[in-house]
This record gives structure tokens, C-alpha cells and sequence, in this order.
């Protein structure tokens, strides 16, 4: 069997941190090859060394058994190797074919649009999928935009496919549709890389899997002499334990109802399009779902960062519908948004402006038009240490923070009531995403901490496991609506599964 | 972590830098300063004019008493200005018409005197008060349009504010060549002289130091607004991020209209300062582009209010060392401002230098 | 009747050119993410060394350095926004300045005389302290100019014509050609088109490029064009209108030739008011007429642009570094 691909040696490293730490991989024709392991293993990473985006430090780098080095993506292409990016690297506002054509050398000068569009159409037919060449971007599902993605690589004769987590943003009919067409490539000779961390896909889709830890190789195997559970083991270090049930508390009045509520996104369609939930204190509802669902939608609208087109919002009885952010953090709604490093920090700020960043406006920290940045210190300095903030001061400069710390920092600032008590309502989406394993149980004992002391939780995940450890019950939402709600006891990842495809099977 | 940046340009490879000392910083402004001298030194000689001889000029105006307070009262309308933009800047709002909202501020003030002059309106002690409070509000109300089209409509800020500030210049030549022509001017487009009442001159009756007691007093005023108050807070955490400034509950419009209105105001007062201070009257061109000077002050100075005065100051001196080059070498005047310019893109270069370290990468044996 | 409809017709174009002309330019620039603010400075500096050279050579050379210069000038923005990465505003800014006050500099008469004389050591004396210079040579098309109306379209100076040209070219290079694509891409999205192999800072800073030289030639095109006449702030703010019109014209050249000869008759309705001496209305305040109309005209399209969703290029003004 050809070896397409192999990397020998590959070390790279980052100020502070070795990436890939003497990294051997190969890839042969015909295979689909998992490169599985847990976010910062270092996959990434070695993709973009391969595809040139970066330059290894030390090692080699051998494509159809000769010696290459890669300057830029553009060698990379040269020799067959096509990357899709996790986020794709689409022009929004151009049609499919003026993506695909991209920084192709054929045309001299004049761009023969029609020659195009019929490859474009024929390429597309022969894996099964139907594209307007003429569309925009912006008018394609996240599915479609991955078939432009790999049309782009196939277009230009790729055989060395690499995938980043491709399944990230896809509905599981898509997902369906997407390894059908990955082994039809796979059958023609092609060699796929398919970058994940969910062990289901790495079973149904690849022919071998090699598992990566901390930027090192741990093992490469064939898929069918593995398990999930092994595969779990070599991933983390230590076996997980699936589903262990934490504490549960007595649950009180109803903090959160929302009735049939209507949110428009950011492209001016709707986000969330009828829901309707309700949660009690010392409640944790987890809500399931393929991100970009309506999720973040729906928690900005309870949080009063977007306005809703219709329906209503009751905390505590009283309807808050409409009230904006600042009303609704002086009514007790802490909200921990995704990605809290870019969107929920000013990363120039010091350490004590990110805290008080919400709280700056009340008494004692702030009188009138002035600010007490004596108590705003004191303060500080407590909270520092009561959620364990690794820092050398208050007035360290917020950007040189780890990941975790500054989600510690936005947790501190949120949880720890300097706005008025105990929140009433916590909202969190995605909390723990990007963060070691560490982090991420210092945040879980955290929620279960505020949930036993009374605050009504919505917790977003798009992490099945972590939804099962945490929530009382478990909503799941797919198209901007609720499909349905099962309570902690009776919901498994089949029933999830099937709840979330119901809107998929009803879209037709 | 600060991320490494790799070009492919050629073989030379460009690194983020991992902290760097304040001497570092210092020693690479000055070395940036000396790089634009090196400069002009070059293109004064090679059309034949003597380099040394200017820079013994440029340099007397710092030295000598009389050119020294002449260099402080020409930097006053730039620093005032300058600090108003560090609101703006800080802001992210791009205020590159402090120009003419200078010249608005000289339209206020000059209303008042001659409201009183004129028409005997308001006491005399009432008018230097006046002209201050008017100055603020006209100059802030001139750059609140901008900050209104961007608040509300989502303009960029920077091509309105521009606009405005031909709008500005045209209002005072028509108002000069019109209505508020000196009748006993000689037919010249200028205002009446303003009265003594009316003269920036209440420290040591010198508008020199009068004006330096008002530039320190907007530099403690503009510190105190952005790192002690409310209002400078949001102010500051709008400017990094309108999203972060929501998300935390502050109303991203009210405190872009605040800062627009308050850069706009402290520019309005450094054109009282020019026409009450400087000057002594309303003509047009009375602002010799002090408004641009103030922009490339605040950069300079890194927005940092106690730095904009004293940076100030070098630029009046290099103002005032213009008139001088003009007078004894016969250099043309313009030559101030090219000076300012080369100035501030040697500087801007030097910034790229302290931030990247610039290194040539060379093969290693072995590689293709 | 006729004759006044092709004087004002004849007059707009005459005047809408030089917006034309730097617009153009500053399309492409804007098109790949650079917004250039030196277009002002490069102009006067296009106006001020079309001055001097025209005394010193003719109009040929006269244009060439302009648009020379230009593009020299406006490598100094691409260095420092494109490559080094600095805020594009302040860096355009700096330029503008050093444009504004070198070319005072040099258009002034004593720098003026020293070069003169180093040029053309042959030159008589009179040339030398002369405040204006010969100006460009109407052209008349054969049988087009003799129509009526339409014929004053084809009874202009040479540049006047190559604006004619120059405008569905770049329309068509920009959208139907391969590297108009590129350069397309760059602007709205370049981390996807580094993905592609494209270089992006090769591509932004040729568009740079392309602006400083068409801005060097509209400056040489203000002053050899219709007034030929050196003074103080000759150029008054036309490059910044320019980028208004860039916006206005939702940086498409085609539509970029409307807007340029809106403006243009918007400073023709000017002059011809101030000729008629409308009572007491100043000129000073007609003036302000160009200036206002391009606040009007950025209000009206960030108004259209919320509805349509008309495409300000996405990356604009930011600078691109290959950060993963």
C-alpha cells in the first residue's frame, strides 16, 4: 500500500509551549486515518505543517516518498494536499464558483466563468451533492459551505484530504452525507486525514486511528482492533467513567419562564423560533444541541443583549422582555458567554478593571461619577483567591493569563455576587470549552456549588457527557426550537441524538 | 503568549518581541528622532542649504527665554487639542477634525466679544467665562456630529470629522470677510483686536504661562476623567471593544456622544487660546494646521496626558522654529510641516522596531 | 441653449476627472483592505511636481513624475500599513502631512528656483519665477466632438481621455478577470486567500500602489488641467471627497464615473452661483457645498448599506497577520 504521507520527526514549538514534540504520522492511499486526541493535543498543528502553513522546527516531511519542504499553502497544493479548516476560509459575500476558482493559475486573464461552472457542477454530481455555482456564500447551510470547501480542494486535484473537525458544524444527516462522500474518495484512491476528539465518528468513518496527547504520538492503530473506551483511555491518560450521576438538590419556585420567545440572528432570520422553557432554583437545565442551533441566540435574549421579536421572559414572575443588559445584571442574571477570552474580557485591561468590568457602576465600588479602585483592590484581591486566580497581581495586564484563568476570572466576576448577592439566574454557554481537564472540574463543582445555594442554572454544552454529569434536566434544542426535554433519568445519548435529528428528518 | 508572526517575504523572517524595558522604548523614540533629523538634514543639503545652521536654529528655539515662551504659547491650541483627541483615541473614535473644531471654538469666542463689544451684552468680568463655556460646547457640539452619525448610523467617523473641517475654515473666512470685519481693518479680512478683558493673559499677564496653567489643568483634568471616573471607564472599555462594553451593561451610544463632545470641547478651548492668546483677533487661516499637529502629539505621546504637554511643546517649538528658519535662512515655512511629518513617520517606524525583531534566516545545511 | 447645456456638461466632466482619476485608484487600494489616507498629500505632491517639471520639461514628463511619485509615496503607506502592520489611519495621516508639506516646500520660489536650474540649467529667467505653467492642450476627436451635446465629451485634454479608458478597464479587470478576483478576495476575507496560496501583502501592496499612482496623476490632472495656477491648499480637500466617493460609490469604477461627475457638477453649480452673484450668498458658504455633499452622500449609503447590505470589503483598514 503507497504512503502518501509521511511526517518523520516533526518537532514545533510555540513561545512556551512544544506543539508537536517529535511527531512521526504517515497516511496511505485509500485510507480514511483519524487523528484523534483532546483540544491543545497538537492536531491542528501538525496539519498546518503539513498543508504549509507553518515550518516545522525539526523533522521531515516526505509526500509519495520524496523529500518535500513547504514554504506556503501554495507548494502544498501543488502536491495534491487540500486542507477544510475548522472555520471556513470562505469569501461571504462572493458566489461558490469565484470561491472555487480562488488563486487557480489556469485562466490567463479573462475568467471563463462558463468553463467553470460545468466542471464545478460535474465534480459536485459525482459525490452526490447539488450546488448552485452561481449562489453566494452567505445564502449556503454550514453544510453546503463544506461541500464548497472541498470542492475547492477537489478542483484542483487534491488527493491528500485534510479535514479539521469537520463534523463541528453539520446536523447528523450531514454528517451522513459527508462520509458517504469521504469513502467514495477514500475508494478512488485519495487519502483522508480526519482531525477529531469524538471517538463515535473515529469508529464509523476511519480505517485507522492514531491518537495524539500533549503534542506527542501515543499510538497509531487500525480502527477495527479498538474500542471507544480504549481509544477514551489512550485520549485522556486515565479511563473515563461515562454518566456519573453528582448531586442533586431540592429544587424551588420557578426563577426563568420563557414563553414562546422569538429571536432574530445576526443575518436577519430567525435564531430561535418558538421556545418556550422554564427553570426552578437550584435547577440546572442543560440544553443539547449542534452548535449554531440558536443556542447563543437564546442565552444573549435571556441575557439582554438581544432583543427579542416576540414572546416573553418572566424571572421571578416579573417580565424583564426587552429590558437591556445593565437592568438585567442588577436583577441577578450572570451570564458566562462562549469563548470568554475574545468576547467576555478586554484583554488589555488590568486584572481588577476585567472583574469589576459589570460592577464598577455600584456602591461601594463606585459613588456618583467616581471610582474607589481602594475597595475595588480589597475586593479583588479576595476573589482572587477564592477562585483560585493564578496571577502575579491585580494590576497584571488581563492578556497574560492562561485560558482557565481568565474563565476563573469571569466565573469570579460573574458567581461571586459583587453585583448584588448570589445570582438568581446563571446562564452559561459553553463554559468549559477550550479548557484542560482541570479547569473544566473547577468549573462543574463551581455550578453545583451555586446550584446548591439556590441560583437556577442554563448550562449550554455541545458535550454530551458533560450534559449527563451536570444537569437535573436536558433540553434539546435543533432549528431554533425545543424538540423536547428529558429529565436527567431517562435521557441517554441516543435519545438526544434522535431528538436532535427529528428537526433534520422534518426539514426533509 | 504572544503569537509568532511568520512572513514569507523573501527569506526574512519577523518575530513578535517578548517584552521589552522601558529604557528600550525611550532609547528607540530617541533613536527614531535622531533617524529624522538624519533625514532632513538630507534633503536640506541637497538643495544646497546649510543642515547645521538649521538645527542650530531649531535647537536655539528651546534654548533661548524669549523663543522658549513664544514655542509654549504655540504649543497651548496643540495640547489642549491633543489631549481631547486621547479621550477620542482611547474611544477608538479617529477624531481628525480637531481642526476645525478649534476654529469653531475661535468663532465662539470671538461671538462673545463682539456680542459685547457690539451690542453691550454681559458684563465685562462675565466674558472671559463665557468664552471659555461657549468654546467648549461650540467645539464639542462640532465634533458631536460626527459622533452622533457614527452612534446612531454607523458612519466612520473619520472622513465626516474631515469634512467638517473645511466646513469650519469656510464659516470663519465668510464671517470674516463679512459681517465680523473690522470696519477700521483697512478693508483686511480680520476681526476687531480683542480687548484686554478678553486676553488669555491672567497669569503673570503673559498668555505664555497663562496657557501652560490651562494645559496642565486639561492634563489633570483629562487623567482624572479617564482613569478616576465612570464616565472615562466606559469610555475606555468602548473603545476596546463595543461588544465587551454591551455585553457589561454600558450604553455604547451615550458614551460615544460624550467622548465625541468632550475631545470636540477641549479642542474648542485651544481655539480660544489661539484667538485670545496668540493671535488677538479672528482672520482666517488662524490655525496653522494645529489641529493635524495635535494628532500626531497624541500618537506620539501614547494618549498619555502628562506626555501630550510636554510633547506639545516640542512641536511649538518646532512651529516656532519654522518662522525663525524662514527669517534668517529663508527657508519656506512649509518646511515646519515637512519636518513634523518625517518626524512622526520615523517615529511610526520605530514603533514597528520596538514591537518586531527583524531577523534573516538563513538555510540550514541540508535543506532544499 | 444648446451651448450653455454643453458648457456646464463639458465644465462637470472637466472638473468630475480629477475625482475620477484618484477615485479609481483608491478603489483597487480599498478593494484589498487598505484604506489610504495620503491620497490628499500625494496629490498636492502630483500637482506640485507637475509644476516644476512642466516648466523644466513639458507635459509628458510633467505626468509621468506624478504618477512616479505617486506610486514611491504610497510605497512608504504599503511598507508601513501592509507589511509592518501599523494603523492605516495615522500612517496615511503622516503621509498627507509629509505630501502637504513637501510640496509647499518645493513649490515654494526659492526651493523651486534651486531645482528648476538643476533640471533644466537652460531655463530663461522669466520661467523661473513664474507662478503658473502652460496648460494641458484640448484634444477634439475628429467626428465625435462635432455632435452636438455629446460632443463635448470628446472636446478634452488628453488625461481627460484616459479617464474615459482607464474606468471600464479597471471595472473589468476587477471583476472578470483572474487577478481581479484575488485582489477581491484579499479585501473581503485574507485569511481565505492566504489559505489559496494567494500573498496577500504582494496583492495589498500593489493595489497601494496603484492608488498612489493615480492620485499622483489626478494631482497632475488638477494642475495642468484646467487652472494651471500654483497656490497655497490647491488641492482643498479633493482626495478626501475622493474617498467619499469611493464609499459612494460602493467601490465599483463604474459607478465611481457617476459619482465623480455628481461631485463635479456640484462644484460647477458653485461657480456658476457665485457668477450670478446670488445676492449676498458668499462664496465662502458656496464653498461648503462639496464638502457637505460628501457628509451627505457617506450618511445615505451607511443608511442603503444597512438595507442592502452593500458590501463595504470586510477586511478594511485591518491588517492581516497569518495568526492561528
Amino acid at each position: 500500500m503507497e504512503k502518501l504521507v509521511e511526517l518523520r520527526g516533526i518537532v514545533k514549538r510555540f513561545p512556551g509551549v512544544v506543539a508537536n514534540d517529535r511527531v512521526d504520522f504517515e497516511l496511505r492511499r485509500g485510507e480514511v486515518h483519524a487523528l484523534l486526541g483532546e483540544n491543545g493535543a497538537g492536531k491542528t498543528t501538525l496539519m498546518n505543517i503539513l498543508y504549509g502553513l507553518y515550518k516545522p522546527d525539526e523533522g521531515e516531511i516526505y509526500v509519495r516518498g520524496r523529500r518535500v519542504e513547504l514554504k506556503s499553502p501554495k507548494d502544498a497544493i501543488s502536491l495534491g494536499i487540500g486542507m477544510v479548516h475548522q472555520n471556513f476560509r470562505l469569501v461571504e459575500s462572493h458566489t461558490v464558483l469565484e470561491n472555487i476558482i480562488l488563486g487557480l493559475g489556469e485562466d490567463k486573464l479573462r475568467i471563463d466563468f462558463e468553463k467553470h461552472r460545468r466542471r464545478i457542477m460535474e465534480l459536485a454530481e459525482r459525490y452526490g451533492w447539488r450546488i448552485d455555482p452561481m449562489a453566494r456564500i452567505w445564502q449556503l447551510s454550514a453544510g453546503e459551505k463544506q461541500q464548497v470547501e472541498l470542492l475547492k480542494i477537489l478542483y484542483r486535484g487534491a488527493e491528500i484530504l485534510i479535514l479539521d473537525e469537520p463534523t463541528s458544524v453539520l446536523t447528523v444527516q450531514e454528517t451522513r452525507r459527508l462520509f458517504e462522500a469521504l469513502r467514495r474518495m477514500a475508494r478512488e484512491g485519495k487519502g483522508i486525514i480526519f482531525i477529531t476528539h469524538k471517538l463515535n465518528e473515529v469508529m464509523e468513518v476511519s480505517d485507522r486511528v492514531t491518537v495524539m496527547r500533549k503534542g506527542r504520538v501515543v499510538i497509531t492503530k487500525e480502527t477495527r482492533e479498538t474500542t471507544k473506551a480504549e481509544l477514551a483511555n489512550y485520549m485522556i491518560g486515565r479511563p473515563i467513567v461515562f454518566g456519573q450521576k453528582k448531586v442533586s438538590a431540592k429544587l424551588g419556585s420557578i426563577v426563568l419562564k420563557v414563553i414562546d420567545l422569538k429571536v432574530l440572528g445576526d443575518r436577519g432570520y430567525p435564531a430561535i423560533n418558538g421556545v418556550s422553557l422554564e427553570v426552578r432554583r437550584g435547577e440546572i437545565l442543560g440544553i443539547a444541541g449542534v452548535s449554531g442551533n440558536g443556542q447563543v441566540e437564546l442565552a444573549e435574549a435571556i441575557a439582554g443583549l438581544r432583543r427579542p421579536l416576540a414572546g416573553r421572559i418572566l424571572l421571578n414572575g416579573v417580565d424583564v422582555t426587552g429590558m437591556d443588559a445593565g437592568k438585567m445584571i442588577e436583577l441577578g442574571v450572570a451570564y458566562i458567554p462562549p469563548e470568554g477570552n475574545k468576547l467576555g474580557i478586554v484583554p488589555g485591561f488590568r486584572v481588577v478593571d476585567n472583574l469589576f468590568l459589570k460592577a464598577y457602576r455600584y456602591p461601594p465600588y463606585s459613588n456618583n461619577l467616581l471610582l474607589n479602585w481602594g475597595k475595588m483592590l480589597e475586593k479583588a484581591q479576595e476573589l482572587i483567591e477564592e477562585f483560585g486566580i493564578v496571577t502575579p497581581s491585580a494590576l497584571s495586564r488581563t492578556s497574560s493569563l492562561s485560558g482557565g484563568n481568565i474563565q476563573r476570572l469571569i466565573l469570579a466576576r460573574e458567581l461571586s455576587g459583587i453585583v448584588g448577592g448570589i445570582p438568581r439566574l446563571i446562564v452559561a454557554a459553553y463554559p468549559t470549552k477550550g479548557l484542560d481537564i482541570g479547569a473544566t472540574e473547577f468549573v462543574h463543582d463551581l455550578l453545583l456549588r451555586y446550584k446548591e445555594m439556590g441560583s437556577g442554572i442554563i448550562f449550554i454544552s455541545e458535550d454530551l457527557e458533560e450534559l449527563l454529569l451536570l444537569s437535573d434536566r436536558i433540553a434539546v434544542i435543533s432549528g431554533g426550537r425545543i424538540r423536547g426535554v428529558l429529565a436527567r433519568e431517562e435521557a441517554d445519548a441516543e435519545k438526544i441524538g434522535l431528538l436532535m435529528s427529528e428537526a433534520v428528518i422534518q426539514a426533509g | 503568549m504572544p503569537p509568532k508572526i511568520e512572513t514569507r517575504f523573501g527569506r526574512i523572517r519577523v518575530e513578535r518581541r517578548v517584552g521589552y524595558g522601558r529604557l528600550y522604548s525611550i532609547s528607540m523614540t530617541l533613536l527614531s528622532l535622531a533617524l529624522a533629523f538624519l533625514v532632513v538634514a538630507l534633503i536640506l543639503t541637497s538643495l544646497g542649504l546649510d543642515p547645521i545652521k538649521a538645527f542650530q536654529v531649531i535647537f536655539g528655539v528651546f534654548t533661548k527665554p524669549s523663543l522658549l515662551l513664544e514655542s509654549i504659547k504655540q504649543s497651548i491650541p496643540i495640547c489642549l487639542a491633543a489631549l481631547g483627541l486621547s479621550i477620542a483615541f482611547k474611544m477608538n473614535f479617529w477624531n481628525i477634525g480637531a481642526e476645525g473644531q478649534i476654529y469653531m471654538g475661535m468663532i465662539a469666542s470671538t461671538g462673545i466679544v463682539l456680542l459685547h463689544e457690539y451690542y453691550g451684552f454681559f458684563y465685562e468680568w462675565m466674558i472671559m467665562p463665557l468664552m471659555f463655556l461657549t468654546s467648549f460646547l461650540l467645539g464639542g457640539a462640532w465634533c458631536l456630529i460626527p459622533g452622533a452619525l457614527k452612534a446612531r448610523l454607523g458612519v466612520n467617523e473619520i472622513l465626516p470629522t474631515l469634512m467638517l473641517n473645511y466646513v469650519a475654515i469656510l464659516i470663519v473666512d465668510f464671517l470674516v470677510h463679512g459681517p465680523w470685519r473690522d470696519p477700521k481693518g483697512y478693508g483686511f479680512p480680520l476681526s476687531i483686536p480683542f480687548p484686554e478683558y478678553a486676553k488669555l493673559n491672567i497669569v503673570l499677564g503673559d498668555p505664555a504661562y497663562t496657557g501652560l496653567l490651562l494645559s496642565i489643568l486639561g492634563a489633570a483634568a483629562a487623567f482624572f476623567l479617564l482613569e478616576y471616573t465612570r464616565p472615562g471607564f466606559e469610555i475606555k472599555v468602548v473603545g476596546q471593544s463595543p461588544a465587551v462594553a454591551r455585553y457589561a451593561g454600558i450604553h455604547v451610544r451615550s458614551t460615544i456622544l460624550l467622548g465625541s463632545f468632550l475631545a470636540g470641547g477641549l479642542a474648542g478651548i485651544g481655539g480660544l487660546s489661539i484667538v485670545s492668546g496668540i493671535i488677538g483677533r479672528l482672520r482666517p487661516g488662524a490655525s496653522p494646521g494645529y489641529g493635524y499637529t495635535a494628532i500626531i502629539v497624541a500618537a506620539l505621546a501614547g494618549l498619555n496626558p502628562w506626555v501630550i504637554v510636554a510633547v506639545s511643546i516640542f512641536f511649538g517649538g518646532l512651529i516656532t522654529a519654522g518662522g525663525a528658519l524662514q527669517m534668517s535662512m529663508g527657508i519656506p515655512k512649509a518646511a515646519a510641516q515637512m519636518i513634523q511629518a518625517v518626524i512622526f513617520l520615523m517615529i511610526l517606524v520605530g514603533e514597528f522596531i520596538k514591537r518586531y525583531k527583524v531577523t534573516i534566516e538563513r538555510p540550514r545545511v541540508g535543506e532544499e | 441653449m444648446i451651448e450653455w447645456i454643453e458648457s456646464v456638461l463639458g465644465l462637470t466632466i472637466q472638473v468630475g476627472t480629477v475625482y475620477l482619476l484618484a477615485s479609481l485608484g483608491e478603489i483597487y487600494a480599498e478593494r484589498s483592505g487598505v484604506l489610504n489616507l495620503g491620497l490628499e498629500g500625494i496629490m498636492v505632491m502630483g500637482a506640485a511636481l507637475s509644476f516644476i517639471f512642466t516648466l523644466a520639461y513639458g507635459h509628458l514628463a510633467a505626468i509621468l513624475i506624478s504618477v512616479i511619485a505617486g506610486i514611491l509615496m504610497s510605497l512608504i503607506l504599503a511598507v508601513m500599513a501592509v507589511y509592518m502592520r501599523l494603523n492605516q489611519t495615522v500612517t496615511g495621516l503622516a503621509l498627507t502631512m509629509l505630501g502637504l508639506g513637501l510640496s509647499g516646500f518645493l513649490a515654494s520660489p526659492e526651493v523651486r528656483k534651486v531645482i528648476l536650474l538643476a533640471l533644466n540649467p537652460s531655463l530663461p529667467e522669466s520661467l523661473l519665477a513664474i507662478q503658473e505653467a502652460p496648460k494641458l492642450p484640448e484634444i477634439h476627436v475628429p467626428l465625435l466632438s462635432g455632435i452636438p451635446i455629446i460632443g463635448c465629451f470628446f472636446r478634452q485634454n488628453v488625461l481627460v481621455y484616459v479617464s474615459y479608458i482607464a474606468a471600464p478597464l479597471m471595472w473589468f479587470i476587477l471583476f472578470k478577470t483572474r487577478p481581479g478576483l484575488s485582489l477581491r478576495s484579499v479585501g473581503e476575507n485574507p485569511a481565505a486567500a492566504d489559505a489559496m496560496g494567494i500573498n496577500v501583502f504582494r496583492v495589498r501592496c500593489l493595489a497601494t500602489m496603484i492608488s498612489g499612482g493615480f492620485a499622483g496623476l489626478a494631482g497632475a490632472y488638477l494642475f495642468l488641467g484646467f487652472q494651471p495656477f500654483w497656490q497655497e491648499g490647491l488641492t482643498a480637500g479633493k482626495g478626501f471627497i475622493a474617498l467619499s466617493l469611493v464609499i459612494l460609490s460602493t467601490w465599483n469604477p463604474l459607478r465611481a464615473i457617476l459619482g465623480a461627475y455628481l461631485f463635479g457638477g456640484v462644484e460647477v453649480i458653485q461657480y456658476r452661483l457665485q457668477l450670478f452673484g446670488l445676492g449676498a450668498l458668499s462664496p465662502y458658504l458656496l464653498a461648503m457645498l462639496p464638502y457637505l455633499a460628501a457628509i451627505a452622500a457617506l450618511v445615505a449609503v451607511s443608511i442603503e448599506s444597512v438595507r442592502k447590505r452593500i458590501g463595504v470589503p470586510a477586511s478594511l483598514g485591518i491588517p492581516y497577520s497569518r495568526e492561528e
